[in-house]
């Protein structure tokens, strides 16, 4: 029950930061940083794979209400989700995960959090431009905000990682 | 049968992704094509409500330009108050006649909420359908025009930008007196195309490009922008003109909804013509 709470917690958390501030954020060349898809990674590792698409289309909905997206959000977070238990099966340690610590930064390492993010929000944010601008005369605008965009996110959802989700202190 | 139901079993998860995603992308592809979508946006209260607190907070850093622009269209508006004339002619400057009728009245709304890096733009505005806000009205700042009304709830309306594909805008070119389309092609913010002008017609660079006033969204001769640069497009006998607007919808915080008090009366007469075709 603490744990649900906790999530539901961090996702009005999280729609509130996308859509009051980093949706806000106008930093020019393309780059919108979106943090959303961090949320979805942070779900629990024994989350089944429809209630984890539900959460995220929720989330996305949230953030889209804010954005005047009209369901581009929903659409790229469900898509993340459907891929997530794939990514977290893909770079697994050697004996599995430990279902009781959370997939966080400080719990399973830098390089771990750096490919299950960098790929999370590279296909969520490719996604989201191919969606947004939907021509192939335009590849070059969704390429270029694509990677620069990516960049950002990523930056901003490593300094969320180490700044508010540190180690649990165990006995 | 019970085929079927090991089909779906097997493929649920793969199944409700579909389905989340014809819901979602739905939605979002509507839009696009037909204006009917009416949920996703930030026209409903509980985010409308959460940007303008946001805006409370920020809007102090803009005060300085605001204004400024308040100012400046203060001068302007009082250059045009009788009382500054003096007249040459003492029979003809009579004021109160009954000749003119208002046409438009202007309702002042905030910008509560906007984008311009997308590829198709809105804006959130703080006046709805309580205020007299109705879908289709035009939205013009001190500048000049800068979009179109596209869903209202009972205190927020969302407006179609400028800064968007099928904005449509009917425009013309002062000089020519040509008419074409405005529509907002490339991704960047400054500029939009004026379509549809066909290329044996003389356009000169700087020529100040106005609202036509079809289907009565603005008045005619609302200020959209000046002409940039025109090119010729292969194979077709039209021009490609390229428009800076006059309002940098980068920086737009205060504007006037503009409410047609004879809209009815404009479609029902239009209306009638289509029936005739």
């Amino acid at each position: 029950m603490k744990a649900f709470l906790r999530h539901i917690g961090r996702m009005v958390l999280f729609i509130l930061a996308q859509g009051l501030l980093f949706g806000q954020l106008e930093f020019g060349y393309g780059i919108h940083p979106m943090i959303y898809p961090m949320f979805i990674l942070l779900l629990p590792f024994d989350m089944r794979p429809i209630p984890l698409m539900l959460t995220a289309f929720f989330t996305g909905l949230g953030v889209d209400f804010f954005m005047n997206t009209f369901g581009l959000h929903a659409s790229a977070a469900v898509f993340v989700a459907y891929f997530r238990p794939e990514l977290y099966r893909l770079f697994s340690p050697r004996d599995g995960y430990d279902m009781l610590k959370e997939p966080t930064l400080a719990e399973w390492g830098v390089s771990w959090y750096f490919k299950v993010a960098g790929i999370t929000l590279l296909i969520h944010h490719l996604w989201f431009f191919i969606l947004e601008y939907f021509s192939f005369s335009s590849w070059t605008i969704v390429l270029r905000n694509t990677i620069l965009s990516v960049v950002v996110s990523l930056l901003i959802c490593f300094a969320i990682q180490i700044l508010f989700l540190k180690k649990p202190k165990r006995i | 049968m019970r085929k079927l139901i090991a089909f779906f079993r097997r493929f649920r998860v793969f199944l409700v992704f579909i389905m989340l995603q014809l819901f979602a992308l739905g939605s979002y592809f509507s839009l696009v094509q037909y204006p009917r979508t009416k949920f996703f946006n930030t026209s409903n209260e509980l985010s409308g409500t959460l940007l303008e607190w946001e805006r409370e907070i920020t809007k102090y850093f803009y005060l300085d330009e605001a204004n400024r622009e308040v100012i400046a269209e203060n001068a302007a508006l009082s250059r045009r108050i009788p009382k500054n004339y003096i007249s040459v002619d003492s029979k003809t400057a009579i004021i109160d006649d009954t000749i003119h009728h208002l046409a438009y009245e202007k309702l002042p709304a905030t910008v509560i909420n906007s984008t311009y890096q997308h590829k198709n733009n809105f804006f959130t505005i703080d006046a709805g359908s309580l205020k007299g806000v109705e879908k289709k009205m035009g939205v013009v700042s001190s500048e000049g025009a800068v979009g179109i009304v596209y869903d209202v709830s009972d205190h927020y309306a969302v407006v179609k930008s400028m800064l968007t594909k099928t904005i449509n805008i009917s425009a013309f070119v002062k000089g020519s007196n040509a008419h074409g389309l405005i529509k907002y092609l490339e991704h960047d913010p400054r500029r939009v195309k004026l379509t549809g002008i066909s290329n044996d017609i003389r356009i000169k660079k700087g020529a100040r490009i106005f609202t036509r006033g079809s289907g009565g969204y603005f008045p005619q001769g609302i200020l959209i922008g000046k002409v940039e640069d025109k090119e010729a497009i292969e194979g077709k006998p039209l021009w490609d003109i390229t428009v800076r607007l006059e309002q940098d919808m980068r920086k737009l915080r205060y504007v006037y909804v503009l409410k047609n008090i004879h809209q009815k009366e404009l479609e029902e007469l239009e209306g009638q013509y289509e029936d005739l075709q």
